[in-house]
């Protein structure tokens, strides 16, 4: 079979199988594993601060979330805005363990990968909870669904004597084979943590959407009454890709208390939920490369709105606390003015460079 | 027993103005079926209007009422007309997700503005002893709020039963390909139904901060309890909304009243209309007044 090594025009593919190999060209297998090696890699070579690492451990997690956010809102074609309620789902299964059994207990130090998959699992069944309306629903209650599983979830943390009121509760340093991850190595170790889970589950997603399962969520966000006829259950692939997506977030959430070694509920609040929201738009509703590109783009425009906020805060004190004015405005017109002239996110932008590179000299 | 009727008196001050909140968010709903995720700002953003043209301009406060339902009424039309007059014929997701980034938005100016991090409150104008009755009281804030909330639903019905913007906004929220074809306006009416939802919000704002007080926090949070309320009422209906306000308002009360404080519970006014809500949409999703939509899934 003469392979097509550029897929410059048309459509070669003689079988559906071809059509859904995950690199169509071995140019885009050498330049992931490129990549890959390079994110691998990099830790080694150069020497960031902790403050960085930090930063980029967290682009790493909202990564994951967002995994499970573009699952649900791009491609089953549901807003969740309790997301972040989710992710809180996953850090506190975590922080009930470290509450029962103490926060050094060998179980959360010495098998924590376990962990975070309970937390995962966790995640789903509340995903699936909340998504039970969907079995006599259209997407449009959903919203408000979530948006009450966000504020019964913010109320549980705040008003429980167990989870200490929402104050922080602190999870032990872990046990890697070389023995305890100690604190100048805490976030370099993280970092490869994380990304080995990223990268796992940015294939599992995927691969997801080769299968049945995971077309059938196109399916029925696309057409419900069609998948219906198609034999697709629109209520019950409403509940999956729910339970999906709070799989995603309850690993995020898990991880999330790990890195920074306690759980409190300042991290899992409305405004949260938003911004992972605004992660999904930006970086492009329904595409995998999107959930990648949005949250970097969001959490760098983060830390520069904290650094403008800082900068004008020194000269105009009088009014009032300029960051926190400045984050929800800098994301709400984020969200809006791409809605508005870029829906399909920056993973488009990523597009177009592509062809134009692959057509080049030809404009189409 | 006379604590009952102190809660239920209670009760309907805060459920009609729930009601008078979530009146906004049903004309939104009806005429163009959007979920309008930023009431809650634009109710603060009425009371902050009314606030500050009585205290700052120096206006009576009735006349500042009146003027800060007007800009709101013209605030809301704005809005409807920059950000989502071009997403007519989007997916109703993207407008739903619009909603959410323009709540955002108003929150950052808001924050902004000194009303964000301060509390104030109104100067009292209306007597200061409570009328009481049967061992009951009644502030006269409270009173004339409620009075003012039953005006402001009388005149919605009554707008909507019989004049011809009203009886053409229930057109398009029936079928707007329909009301097209007799020569009705769409965009016009959905820029008409996103102002009268900021007047009645703008209204709702000024009574919630002549009884509550003005803090963000709580004039926001006015935006998302109008969910249960909706839900249970039935997402369409007026008479819903009213009829749920009350009854989640007399909930809540009841809830702060005998739970809080017994077996541990604290808070519960908070959480119970949410726990309401799950269960409604799982039992009944329409409410209790909505109309049954014979699509299902």
């Amino acid at each position: 079979m003469s392979e097509n090594r550029w897929l410059a025009t048309g459509n070669f593919f003689t079988s559906y199988k071809a059509e859904q190999r995950i690199f169509l060209t071995h140019v885009d297998r050498l330049i992931f594993v490129c990549f890959l090696a390079l994110l691998f890699a990099w830790p080694l070579v150069f020497q960031v601060s902790n403050k960085y690492m930090l930063v980029i451990d967290s682009i790493l997690i909202a990564i994951i979330a967002v995994y499970g956010l573009n699952l649900l809102t791009g491609f089953a074609g549901l807003i969740s805005i309790g997301h972040a309620a989710f992710v809180g789902v996953g850090a506190y299964s975590v922080a009930t363990f470290a509450r029962i059994l103490g926060g050094d207990h060998m179980l959360l130090t010495h098998y924590w990968p376990l962990m975070i998959i309970i937390a995962g699992c966790v995640g789903a069944v509340f995903g699936a909870i909340v998504g039970l309306p969907s079995l006599r629903l259209r997407h449009l209650y959903l919203v408000i669904a979530t948006l009450s599983f966000q504020m019964i979830f913010q109320w549980t943390i705040n008003f429980s004597r167990f989870y200490d009121q929402g104050q922080s509760i602190a999870i032990g340093r872990v046990f890697w084979f070389t023995g305890k991850v100690v604190r100048k190595q805490h976030y370099f170790f993280w970092y490869y943590v994380i990304l080995v889970f990223a990268v796992i589950l940015g294939f599992t997603v995927r691969n997801l959407l080769r299968t049945k399962q995971g077309r059938s969520l196109v399916a029925v966000r696309d057409n419900d009454r069609a998948a219906d006829a198609m034999g697709i259950h629109p209520g019950f692939t409403k509940v999956y890709a729910f339970a999906l997506s709070g799989f995603y977030a309850g690993v995020a959430g898990a991880l999330h208390a790990y890195l920074w070694r306690g759980v409190g509920f300042e991290s899992f609040t409305l405004h949260h939920s938003i911004s992972y929201l605004a992660m999904a738009i930006v970086g492009g509703l329904g595409t995998l490369v999107g959930s990648i590109v949005g949250p970097v783009a969001i959490l760098m425009l983060d830390l520069q709105v904290e650094n403008l906020a800082e900068f004008v805060g020194h000269y105009l004190t009088a009014i009032g606390d300029v960051a926190t004015a400045l984050r929800p405005l800098s994301f709400g017109l984020v969200i809006v003015l791409f809605l508005m002239f870029e829906p399909r996110g920056i993973a488009n932008w990523w597009r177009i460079i592509r062809t134009y590179f692959k057509l080049w000299p030809f404009r189409y | 027993m006379s604590y009952f009727f102190q809660l239920v008196i209670s009760g309907v001050v805060v459920g009609s103005i729930y009601a008078l909140s979530a009146l906004g968010f049903v004309l939104i709903y009806k005429s163009s079926r959007v979920l309008n995720l930023a009431h809650g700002q634009i109710i603060a953003a009425g009371a902050f209007i009314t606030y500050a043209l009585t205290v700052w301009v120096g206006i009576h406060i009735a006349a500042s009422f009146l003027m800060s339902m007007v800009i709101t009424f013209f605030l809301a039309m704005s809005v409807e007309r920059i950000f989502l007059r071009r997403l007519i014929g989007e997916p109703i997701i993207s407008v739903i997700m619009v909603t959410i980034g323009l709540m955002s938005i108003i929150d950052g100016i808001i924050y902004m503005t000194p009303f964000g991090a301060e509390n104030f409150s109104f100067p009292e104008v209306l007597p200061k002893v409570p009328i009481s009755f049967w061992g009951v009281s009644i502030s006269w804030t409270q009173f004339v709020g409620v009075v003012i909330t039953f005006i402001m639903i009388g005149a919605f019905t009554w707008f909507f039963k019989a004049s011809t913007v009203g009886i053409s906004m229930r057109a398009v929220s029936d079928d707007q390909f329909a009301s097209m074809s007799i020569g009705i306006s769409v965009p016009k009416v959905f820029g008409l139904a996103w102002a009268a939802a900021g007047l009645s919000a703008a209204a709702a704002g000024g009574i919630i901060g002549n009884i509550t007080g003005l803090n963000f926090d709580v004039l926001h949070s006015f935006g998302i309890i109008v969910f249960p309320v909706v839900i249970v009422g039935g997402l369409d209906s007026i008479f819903g909304a009213v009829v749920a306000g009350i009854i989640m308002g007399l909930i809540q009360q009841f809830a702060a009243g005998y739970l809080d404080g017994n077996w541990g519970l604290n808070g519960t006014a908070d959480v119970l209309p949410y726990i309401i809500l799950l269960i409604i949409l799982l039992i009944k999703p329409h409410g209790l007044f909505g109309i049954h939509e014979i699509e299902r899934v």
